[in-house]
């Protein structure tokens, strides 16, 4: 996964330091530092490092591979299911916030991430899925009068 | 002794029934928006001011400076408790505020950084006292060429922030100095990456980035390293260390911490633009330098949170020189209170205090009493708020997702940037997964646009000559500073740290 | 139209004393279709509160409610974001209803230059503009320059530096028009702020710069900034003697609209009675304090007239901006 990681962002840099050349000019017209100049140190600086990082990460993979203790710099042990189901969880509610606004969303998501956390406890589920909501609500939107997102699909009577 | 009979004179202005009403309202007000991540003193202001129309300006006038600092007080509550920064100038406070509470010591860092808080803000207001006129002249030296030398001094401390693998410590910051450049380029009005989006025109933003990297990015690291199913379920295992007050080690630990980051977290407000993240970020990487023990920082040193917080607050008040002195806002808040000061009809400017003391020193003397009256309000509320971590955190984890995406959507109402913070969350994780560093991501975030404006600025004005920074007796200053400090703390570290440190670094 | 215009004179005439007991005259002179009582007026503010645009909105609306101007409900809302294209977005989508409105200011006219918006400012139904932002131009109070006559002589032989506020601005465009009429060249340089750029021209970092005069008049007072010349069409008082561009001879006509717009196509009972309403609005006490304390110019045009000075400032600012590179 650390490779992947890296080589994303490699790829990422590639693209930046791409539109840095081909978009943006290292000098304005009067002589000037334009507005590439940056970027392009920037871009030029990324990719050459990531690309030094993904090799010393092939090297420490080769190294565990040959029997090797694993480097130092090795990723702590953990469960990607868990961080997966979280982001799942997550970006779920940030489609359903675009979708449904602030309030509605909220309650929906905290349902559904309650039940599969904290699985069989369905009193303290609702009560935090409907009391937490409301408190954000109330304070952002009627108390401090911030911005709460809106619904596309209001679907709530008030 | 004309400084003092000022004082008394706004104090007596100041001690009303209603005005000191108006002042608990403004500092509670300041408090809560600074705890909501997202939504800081700024926002916070805006909200009210139109509140205030029909008000006494004076009254007014405590109650929105309240907002101002009282923001800072609360800002960093989450950056302790959930690794949330409150706003951008308490990133720096979850460095080792975060892993304090992990330790199980959340009660003590809490009242430490509120005393933190307390010294830095009433430093701040004793410097504007008695030196006001002085630094109004700093602030009246910063030019392009002053504010290129300023972030080439705190790149410096981007050095301090890049961690034990300098090669992902250095792509860290180079993402952060990339996101810099997004939105329209100032000079010549064209626009980089924003790929048609309006959203993007103005750049990206500091504060979704924050929320991202660090608080969700924590979640997710929480969730895959299994917290939410440890014995306890919660944060901390908090039966371990049931005490609450800091020990007397915490004070006398970090008693010159609190001096240097006042001074430091002051100077660097009062320059108009640089203001309280920068300062809080530089007091860090400059406590960490010149500790005994700096790989201690990051695992839960005091002196790493106390020196961010005294600095930001020190900071929040070093900002009100500018405004008050030349009519010049030095950050987002104080040009709210710059417009609210228009809006009264009122003219700041140099002559602002001569032509309104009673508003100018009610003001100045309403701040030492907000600063007592947050310290006791926080003081009180802190064994509420430690309540936060001890909730299971199979149920807390969800809720802070819920927190981190509101509150980025309350600052610009902006669906981009909500999913910016998605992104930074999930790029967050993997980032402190790997052992990259957010925290020079974010600084360079903050200090990258700030170089190249300056820098582009300077050599426009000078036309490309780099000698302008030789001509400016401001610039020979800071040059001769940083040649300082580039010289002298690592003597200073190396006598410190003996060879314990120098062997890491070998190695 | 003439008898909405009888019923105008008689009301500027009238004065602020005879607003209230005016205004139900003039409503009921409207065709009975635009208003509807029962319909909410759905008012956008394109930036969050607090700033410019926010403040003379809610201006507006205040004054609207005092006198009693609209009849019904009025909800004001602030739909900030893309530096105005969510919330001109917002208006903009609801083509052909005459109960969307909402405020423009210089935004609505460079948004779109820099970015996709699908909207062009002369695609909404214009009702007015009701004043321009206009700059002034500064220099350190310790310069031997006193007057812009001296600035313009000294320019022409040192190229000088001007700061402002951004390129895509009125900031850049303005020094740029002058300085063509007035014969002399000049290096801009932009900064984030009017903060930014008065620090810099404090520090004398710079030779002078242009701003709009409100957050200045202390400076200015002081003696630590002296105002040269204005760029509107006329002076304000809190500015005392100082020319304007036009008095130097160097016109230049461009300046920031503040305005009032509703979505395109809206019914043109309800541009009507909106134009009516504004022109009634502009002659309150109230209305005068906001352009005083703002330091703005009052300078109104209704209508297609409104509309024309859109599409010509877009233009101008296309121009000069495109001769610079600034965009494409």
């Amino acid at each position: 996964m650390r490779i992947v990681f890296l080589v994303a962002l490699l790829g990422g840099a590639i693209f930046y330091t791409y539109i840095a050349f081909s978009d943006l000019n290292f000098m304005t017209r009067t002589g000037r530092l334009g507005p590439g100049f940056f970027p392009r140190l920037v871009g030029a600086a990324m990719v050459v490092m990531t690309f030094w990082a993904i090799l010393d990460a092939l090297r420490d993979r080769r190294m565990v591979a040959a029997g090797g203790a694993p480097g130092p710099d090795d990723a702590p042990e953990g469960v990607w299911r868990d961080f997966l189901l979280l982001l799942g969880l997550a970006f779920g509610y940030a489609i359903l916030v675009r979708l449904f606004g602030g309030f509605v969303s909220t309650v929906v998501y905290l349902i559904a991430a309650l039940s599969l956390l904290n699985p069989g406890r369905h009193l303290q589920n609702a009560l935090v899925a409907v009391i937490f909501p409301t408190g954000v609500y109330v304070l952002f939107d009627r108390v401090l009068n911030a911005n709460m997102p809106p619904a596309l699909f209001d679907i709530l009577p008030f | 002794m004309e400084i003092f009979s000022d004082l008394v004179m706004g104090l007596s202005y100041a001690v009303t029934p209603i005005n000191l009403a108006y002042l608990l309202i403004g500092a509670m007000v300041g408090m809560i928006v600074g705890v909501i991540p997202g939504f800081g003193p700024s926002a916070g202001l805006a909200i009210l001011l139109p509140l205030t129309f029909g008000m006494d300006p004076i009254g007014a006038i405590m109650m929105l400076a309240a907002i101002y600092y009282g923001s800072m007080y609360g800002g960093t509550i989450t950056s302790i408790l959930l690794n949330t920064p409150g706003e951008s100038a308490t990133v720096a406070s979850t460095f080792d505020g975060y892993p304090l509470a992990k330790k199980g010591r959340a009660g003590p860092a809490l009242v430490m950084q509120a005393v933190a808080s307390f010294v830095g803000g009433t430093v701040g207001v004793i410097l504007i006292t008695i030196l006001a006129p002085m630094f109004s002249q700093v602030s009246r030296s910063f030019g392009p060429p002053e504010y290129f030398l300023l972030a080439m001094m705190g790149m410096l401390t981007l050095l301090v922030m890049i961690g034990s693998n300098w090669k992902l410590g250095v792509i860290s910051a180079l993402i952060g100095f990339a996101l810099g450049t997004v939105g329209v380029d100032l000079e010549t009005g064209q626009s980089r990456y924003t790929f048609g989006s309006a959203e993007l025109i103005g750049g990206i933003y500091f504060i979704p980035i924050a929320i991202g990297l660090f608080g969700l990015g924590e979640l997710f690291y929480a969730f895959y390293s299994q917290i939410h199913k440890s014995a306890s379920g919660s944060l901390v295992e908090y039966g371990r260390e049931q005490r609450f007050w800091p020990t007397a080690q915490d004070f006398l630990s970090t008693r010159w911490t609190m001096v240097r980051g006042s001074i430091l977290g002051f100077v660097v407000g009062v320059i108009p633009g640089a203001g309280a993240t920068i300062a809080s970020l530089m007091a860090y990487s400059t406590e960490r330098s010149l500790s005994k023990t700096p790989e201690n920082f990051g695992q839960g040193e005091m002196a790493g949170l106390v020196a961010p917080e005294t600095a930001n607050n020190a900071a929040s008040s070093g900002a009100m020189i500018p405004l008050l002195t030349l009519g010049i806002p030095g950050s987002a808040s104080t040009a709210v209170l710059l417009a609210a000061f228009l809006l009264w009809g009122l003219r700041p400017g140099p002559l602002f205090m001569e032509q309104n003391p009673e508003l100018a020193w009610g003001m100045i003397a309403s701040m030492y009493l907000g600063n007592i009256i947050l310290l006791a309000i926080n003081i009180f509320a802190i064994p509420l708020f430690v309540q936060i971590i001890k909730v299971p955190y199979r149920i807390l984890g969800p809720c802070v997702v819920v927190i981190c995406l509101l509150g980025t959507f309350t600052v610009h109402a902006s669906f981009v940037e909500t999913w910016l913070m998605f992104a930074a969350g999930v790029v967050g994780f993997f980032m402190r997964l790997y052992g990259f560093s957010p925290a020079a991501l974010v600084l360079a975030l903050v200090l990258g646009p700030l170089a190249e404006e300056a820098l582009r600025q300077t050599l426009t004005i000078s036309r490309g000559s780099f000698g302008i920074f030789l001509d400016r007796p401001a610039s020979l200053w800071i040059i001769g500073v940083t040649i300082a400090l580039v010289v002298l703390l690592p003597l200073m570290g190396r006598i410190g740290a003996g060879a314990g440190r120098a062997e890491k670094a070998g190695g | 139209m003439t008898q909405l215009q009888d019923s105008l004179t008689g009301w500027i005439k009238a004065g602020a004393l005879g607003l209230a007991v005016a205004a139900p005259f003039a409503v009921a002179a409207q065709a009975q279709t635009y208003p509807d009582p029962g319909e909410t007026l759905d008012w956008t503010i394109a930036f969050g509160p607090g700033g410019g645009n926010d403040i003379m909105a809610r201006t507006i609306v205040e004054i609207l409610n005092t006198y009693d101007l609209y009849p019904g409900d009025i909800t004001v809302e602030n739909r900030a974001g893309g530096s105005g294209a969510v919330g001109w977005g917002y208006l903009f989508g609801q083509a052909g209803s005459g109960y969307g409105i909402s405020t423009t200011s210089g935004s609505f006219v460079t948004t779109p230059l820099q970015a996709d918006t699908p909207w062009e400012p002369a695609d909404f139904t214009p009702v007015a503009l009701l004043a321009t932002d206009d700059l002034v131009l500064v220099v350190n109070g310790s310069s031997d320059i006193q007057d812009i006559g001296q600035f313009i002589e000294y320019a022409q032989s040192n190229p000088v530096t001007i700061a402002g506020t951004g390129t895509v601005n009125v900031d850049f465009i303005v020094p740029t028009l002058f300085a063509q009429a007035a014969g002399f060249e000049f290096e801009y340089v932009s900064f984030n702020s009017m903060a930014d750029q008065t620090t810099a021209l404090l520090s004398q970092s710079v030779d002078a710069m242009v701003g709009n005069p409100g957050e200045i008049l202390g400076l200015i007072d002081s003696g630590d900034l002296r105002a040269l010349v204005y760029s509107g069409a006329s002076t304000p008082e809190a500015l005392g003697d100082v020319p304007t561009m036009g008095e130097v001879g160097y016109e230049i006509g461009v300046s920031m609209p503040r305005g009032l717009i509703l979505p395109p196509d809206a019914p043109a009972e309800a541009q009507a009675f909106w134009i009516e309403t504004m022109q009634q609005v502009v002659e309150t006490p109230e209305w005068a304090e906001y352009i005083r304390s703002n330091t703005l110019t009052p300078t109104v045009l209704y209508g297609e007239e409104f509309r024309t000075f859109l599409t010509n400032t877009q233009n101008g600012f296309a121009e000069v901006l495109r001769s610079v590179g600034a965009i494409q």
